[in-house]
């Protein structure tokens, strides 16, 4: 092993090169992990080497402790499953004085995942984080399905625009807005939140979605509703970041839905996506992401590119070609 | 606020396993032996792993399944479990069909907390339904019969081990005779009568608690109103109670918040993380509903 190389845990291929900008984010990797997906890392650390993640998304944080919603909280359905956490957490405070001291001794980019109640908590979430170090970025978690009160930052666009620009404001970190599928047209959502000033979109959050007990005649969660997650959603899922893409929006995307191999990777970036994030995946293959890093430079190799940056959005320039 | 300790799946293994043994204990109940000798040496009784269909997304989740029992390989160190569950539901009765055909199955443990080792002159282990799982191993342990862990750990020993094992009807009960093989004092229960005590299993630990309490400790494992019942027993005799956990999971390792259970915190209460607070918990911080 070179000096250069001594301290590098993963045998990295010359050949390519794996790193992605989004905005003002840089990441060595294009392999992040989905908030609410993946606890606060600490979890993970004896099954995943954590320093090998592209970014790491802890689970959102709100501005006041959360208890979440009552179990059941999930269930499992055809090839997918719902959830209504609800957004269980112990609040900002706990969040920076438990779990940040912990994730920014990591190695990997920590991506801090926040939902506010509204425009006022959000953009003070925004800039009570600006004065902690070791935030990469903050991803806004403007389509969380199990907690809307009827208006979402999420589907409407002035106000996800509004929201963007006032934690754009607040501080000084990259802003990724997290969009929800669940509105009628997500480029305008997109659009949005990039005049909003955001450094990249992350498409898609969970579908809203049902389970019933016909027996019993009630629902199977205890919220009634929830988010659908996994390999269900991921047709849903690509199809968002297709159109957000070939729709011009100027900032980076950042796909979600039902990722659970390096196919399914390729498919995304392919299809528009300049990095990418793994959910429910990690529920039912908790070591999935350490092997996709593992084929992710040969899925790059076989489309011929040397970087993922040549990869993203092939798809759209190989259709330009044909017309 | 009592600070949580948490019980971090920092030393599980995840991969494939193959299967070694499928044997019916009962109508509808499996004892699955799957080598994994990483786990089976590590694991501890209370512990559980998460057990899923290789490769399947329909059913997606992996399953938690508590240890039932390690067995040896040819070098008389631990060589992989078994896992005894019911084929009720859409995933295990595929796990019925993996392990006749020789599907694969993947599996990540040892998870969660197990049972702390407490000293106990007569310890008492209460289940319901498929709530016997969790114990084989722990009167084993308390017989002094089989140290577990990586070191394996010391555990007091007990001088009585009691098994009150309750089902709706006697095709039901399954692996009694791997209990009484240890010399577990088994008693039995049924909701029809056609086994044991027609009626309740707490009716049997009621007769246990009217007793001798000096050393008693009761273990308790199956379905919420049972284990609700014995923690108020337990609780007005002044009898230590820990009971054994089984909430629905996605991850068993503390990832997606799902398998949270009302647990007493301060004046209040939390929702706290069977997966990595439990499944084993002392009955009197449960908050039953």
């Amino acid at each position: 092993m070179s000096a250069a190389g001594m301290g590098e845990r993963m045998p990295q291929d010359p050949n390519v090169d794996l790193r992605v900008q989004l905005g003002r984010l840089h990441l060595p990797n294009p392999v992040m992990v989905g908030s609410g997906t993946f606890g606060y890392a600490r979890e993970m650390a004896g099954l995943v080497d954590l320093s090998r993640l592209g970014a790491i998304l802890p689970k959102t944080v709100t501005s006041q402790p959360r208890a979440g919603n009552a179990p059941w909280r999930t269930v499992e359905t055809t090839g997918g499953m719902l959830n209504s956490i609800g957004l269980d957490n112990d609040g900002l405070e706990v969040f920076c004085e438990k779990h940040l001291p912990y994730l920014r001794g990591l190695k990997a980019p920590v991506v801090v995942s926040i939902a506010g109640r509204d425009y006022d908590d959000f953009v003070g979430m925004a800039a009570r984080l600006s004065r902690e170090e070791g935030i990469a970025a903050i991803e806004l978690n403007i389509s969380c399905p199990n907690v809307s009160h009827g208006v979402d930052f999420g589907t409407d666009a002035a106000m996800c625009e509004r929201v963007v620009r006032g934690c754009r404001e607040a501080c000084g970190f990259p802003i990724i807005a997290k969009l929800t599928p669940n509105v009628t047209n997500i480029v305008e959502i997109a659009e949005a939140a990039a005049q909003g000033g955001a450094d990249a979109v992350s498409a898609i959050n969970t579908c809203l979605g049902m389970a019933v007990d016909w027996r019993r005649a009630r629902p199977l969660l205890g919220n009634v509703m929830g988010g659908l997650s996994g390999p269900a959603i991921k047709p849903i899922a690509l199809s968002a970041v297709y159109r957000i893409a070939k729709a011009g929006v100027k900032i980076p995307i950042i796909g979600i839905g039902g990722i659970a191999t390096i196919d399914d990777v390729m498919e995304f970036i392919v299809a528009g996506a300049t990095a990418v994030q793994i959910g429910t995946a990690n529920f039912y293959d908790p070591t999935v992401t350490m092997r996709i890093l593992d084929q992710l430079p040969a899925a790059l190799e076989e489309l011929k590119v040397r970087s993922v940056s040549e990869a993203v959005g092939l798809l759209l320039r190989r259709q330009k070609l044909a017309h | 606020m009592d600070a949580p300790s948490y019980a971090f799946a920092d030393r599980a293994w995840h991969g494939p396993v193959r299967v070694a043994e499928h044997v019916r204990l009962a109508r509808d109940t499996y004892r699955l032996r799957v080598e994994c000798p990483v786990v089976a040496q590590r694991i501890v009784p209370g512990q559980f792993v998460m057990v899923r269909l290789a490769g399947c997304n329909d059913p997606l989740l992996g399953r938690p399944l508590a240890l039932y029992e390690t067995y040896d390989g040819g070098d008389a160190r631990p060589a992989g479990i078994d896992i005894v569950y019911v084929a009720m539901g859409k995933f295990t009765r595929r796990v019925v069909v993996a392990a006749r055909l020789g599907d694969a199955l993947e599996l990540w443990g040892p998870l969660g907390n197990g049972f702390a080792p407490r000293t106990a002159k007569h310890l008492v282990m209460v289940a319901g339904g498929i709530g016997q799982t969790p114990f084989l191993a722990l009167a084993r342990e308390a017989l002094g019969q089989r140290r577990y862990g990586d070191p394996p750990r010391s555990a007091p020993r007990a001088q009585r081990v009691t098994l009150c094992y309750g089902t709706r009807t006697s095709d039901l009960l399954a692996g009694v005779d791997d209990f009484r093989r240890l010399g577990v004092e088994v008693q039995l229960s049924t909701d029809d009568g056609s086994a044991g005590h027609h009626g309740l299993v707490v009716d049997l630990l009621r007769q246990i608690l009217t007793g001798d309490r000096d050393g008693l400790r009761v273990v308790c494992c199956g379905p919420e109103k049972m284990m609700a019942a014995t923690a108020k027993m337990c609780r007005e005799s002044g009898v230590r109670c820990d009971v054994s956990l089984e909430s629905p999971m996605a991850c068993g390792v503390g990832i997606c918040f799902s398998c949270v259970t009302k647990v007493r915190d301060g004046g209040g209460w939390d929702y706290r993380r069977t997966c990595v607070e439990g499944p084993v918990f002392d009955a009197e911080q449960v908050m039953f509903d």
